[in-house]
């Protein structure tokens, strides 16, 4: 921690946590990338406006990460700090005889413009009316400040804090200090016993052998790069790309599907997040000549405790996910071995994910901006929707607004529809490597493993392979 | 050990710590995910003295079976 003086108060400020330097790291060697995530949620109700901007501002009281700063030092540091409580304007806008699909639209683009990095507020919220019935709120935050599970607790906060002041409800669940939080991931980093051990965890899976790039298009982009490099035996392949445009498709699997997924995970005692990685790198093998040996990027939202879950801010790791598995393995055990294999990783996900995969790339000398996952997945469990007896059939509509870049070839995000609890699949791709019609194949095909593995959870990998 | 436990329990999820029994499930009824789980494996580690391993505990899915679990790992 250092004091330092912005616009004559000296305020504490802390230094950039490993979640956040990876974003940071973004920005700073891709300069087009923008940081910002959208979101909408919109109840078809008569909201009332006065009451909800009390509620948001009692929400940027609550989240110390609302009022989360960034300031560089003289050396050009980025360091950061929590603003005092202000009661910024919240701004409202009626899309109300707009055309639906205009309004996303619009707030799309709003999602596209980066906020000022230093001494500026990193996050906008606007109260929108929607064509339709519906109203809400537009919410835009940084990623350096909060991740989605923050996004969903500051939504569903403010949408209990309206229904405290408009029916008589309860309050929301106090929140934890940020900064608590975050001299503890400090503490962590600056060589503590706890990251050796994980150090060591990391240092033996990244020598135990090379993994092998499986593209979700296929082997074209391995086969390619293995020619112009005349390397015959490349395992890696150049991820980064010249342009990070990217779009998002959004596929929404049916509230009996998803439920079928969800009674298969109840009855066999094995996370959403593991299905899901098992549906994933078993449509990679099949894209990649039935390539046994498949990995995946796989996110940890790090908030175990309630201390973690209630502290906002961006916790978010992602590490690297190895699948090795044989054509005669079941599908059931698959799934098992990587629940296995993701407790592995749980327990050793505070290390710097930036420096599990430098370390790998100076292990197996690659070339910076080489990879071998292809696709990045998120599995969130948390849903915007708010449990409350006054607003209990309320139609709801939640969005995720693209800002229109992406650093990852693929990154989809599974995420529960607060209207039914269904799944939707967002597949954010950048537009250069992958075209929404590829999209939609790869979709068809992960539904098409999913389905034919929990219908018979004793068939093999092979046998699947051979179905689909 | 099951007091304790329980109190570690409530660090992880909104539950009244009167209301977790042995029989009670950690992802059915006390509302875990695997995360939660996971992670307090340390504090059970830290408290108790002893080393868990994961892939052993993935068959741990009550209270009472944690204890057990625990109460052998101790005395081994």
């Amino acid at each position: 921690m250092k004091e330092i003086n912005i616009n004559g108060a000296i305020m504490k400020c802390y230094p950039l946590c490993a979640a956040q330097r990876l974003h940071y790291y973004t920005i700073k060697f891709c300069p087009t990338q923008v940081l910002c995530i959208g979101t909408g949620l919109y109840v078809k109700q008569d909201v009332d406006f006065e009451l909800l901007k009390k509620a948001v501002y009692k929400g940027y009281e609550m989240f110390e990460t609302m009022r989360l700063r960034f300031v560089p030092d003289e050396d050009g540091t980025v360091y950061q700090y929590i603003s005092p409580f202000e009661e910024r304007d919240v701004p409202f806008r009626d899309f109300s005889n707009w055309k639906e699909e205009d309004a996303h639209n619009e707030m799309r683009k709003w999602t596209a413009i980066p906020f000022e990095r230093y001494n500026s507020p990193m996050n906008k919220v606007v109260m929108i009316k929607l064509p339709g019935g519906y109203s809400g709120l537009y919410l835009k935050v940084d990623h350096m400040t909060m991740d989605s599970s923050s996004i969903i607790g500051f939504n569903k906060a403010v949408l209990e804090t309206y229904c405290a002041l408009k029916y008589g409800t309860e309050m929301p669940t106090p929140m934890q200090s940020y900064i608590k939080q975050l001299e503890k991931d400090l503490a962590y980093e600056a060589g503590s016993p706890a990251r050796k051990k994980d150090e060591e965890y990391w240092k033996n899976v990244i020598s135990e052998s090379e993994p092998m790039y499986t593209d979700f298009a296929g082997q074209g982009r391995l086969l390619t790069q293995r020619r112009e490099n005349n390397n015959p035996d490349q395992r890696c392949a150049m991820i980064i790309s010249k342009s990070p445009v990217a779009s998002i498709s959004v596929y929404p699997l049916e509230k009996d599907s998803s439920m079928r997924l969800m009674k298969f995970c109840e009855l066999y005692n094995v996370p959403m997040a593991s299905l899901l990685l098992m549906g994933l790198r078993t449509v990679l093998s099949k894209f990649n000549d039935n390539e046994k040996d498949v990995s995946v990027k796989t996110c940890i939202a790090r908030r175990g405790t309630l201390s973690e879950k209630y502290s906002g801010g961006t916790r978010i790791h992602f590490f690297p996910m190895r699948t090795v598995m044989e054509p005669e393995m079941t599908f059931l055990d698959g799934v098992k071995m990587i629940q296995a294999e993701q407790n592995k990783i749980f327990r050793h996900a505070n290390f710097d994910p930036i420096e599990v995969n430098r370390k790998r790339a100076e292990h197996w000398k690659n070339t910076p901006g080489t990879s071998y996952e292809s696709i990045a997945l998120t599995y969130q469990p948390l849903s915007l929707k708010k449990n409350t007896k006054e607003m209990p059939d309320i139609p709801y509509k939640s969005f995720w607004y693209t800002n229109g870049v992406a650093g990852q070839p693929l990154y989809l995000t599974v995420m529960h529809r607060p209207e039914d609890n269904g799944l939707n699949f967002n597949f954010e791709y950048r537009v250069d490597a992958v075209s929404e019609y590829e999209m939609q194949y790869f979709y068809y095909y992960l539904c098409r493993v999913l389905f034919r593995g929990i219908e018979d959870e004793t068939r093999t990998i092979g046998e699947i392979l051979d179905m689909i | 050990m099951l007091e304790k436990i329980k109190e570690l329990i409530c660090n992880y999820v909104e539950v009244n710590e009167n209301d977790i029994t042995e029989d009670s499930r950690f992802i059915e009824d006390l509302g875990f995910n695997s995360y939660d789980f996971i992670s307090m494996l340390g504090d059970l580690e830290e408290e108790f003295g002893v080393t868990i391993d994961e892939t052993e505990i993935i068959d741990v899915h009550t209270v009472g079976e944690a204890v057990k679990y625990l109460t052998d790992l101790k005395e081994q």
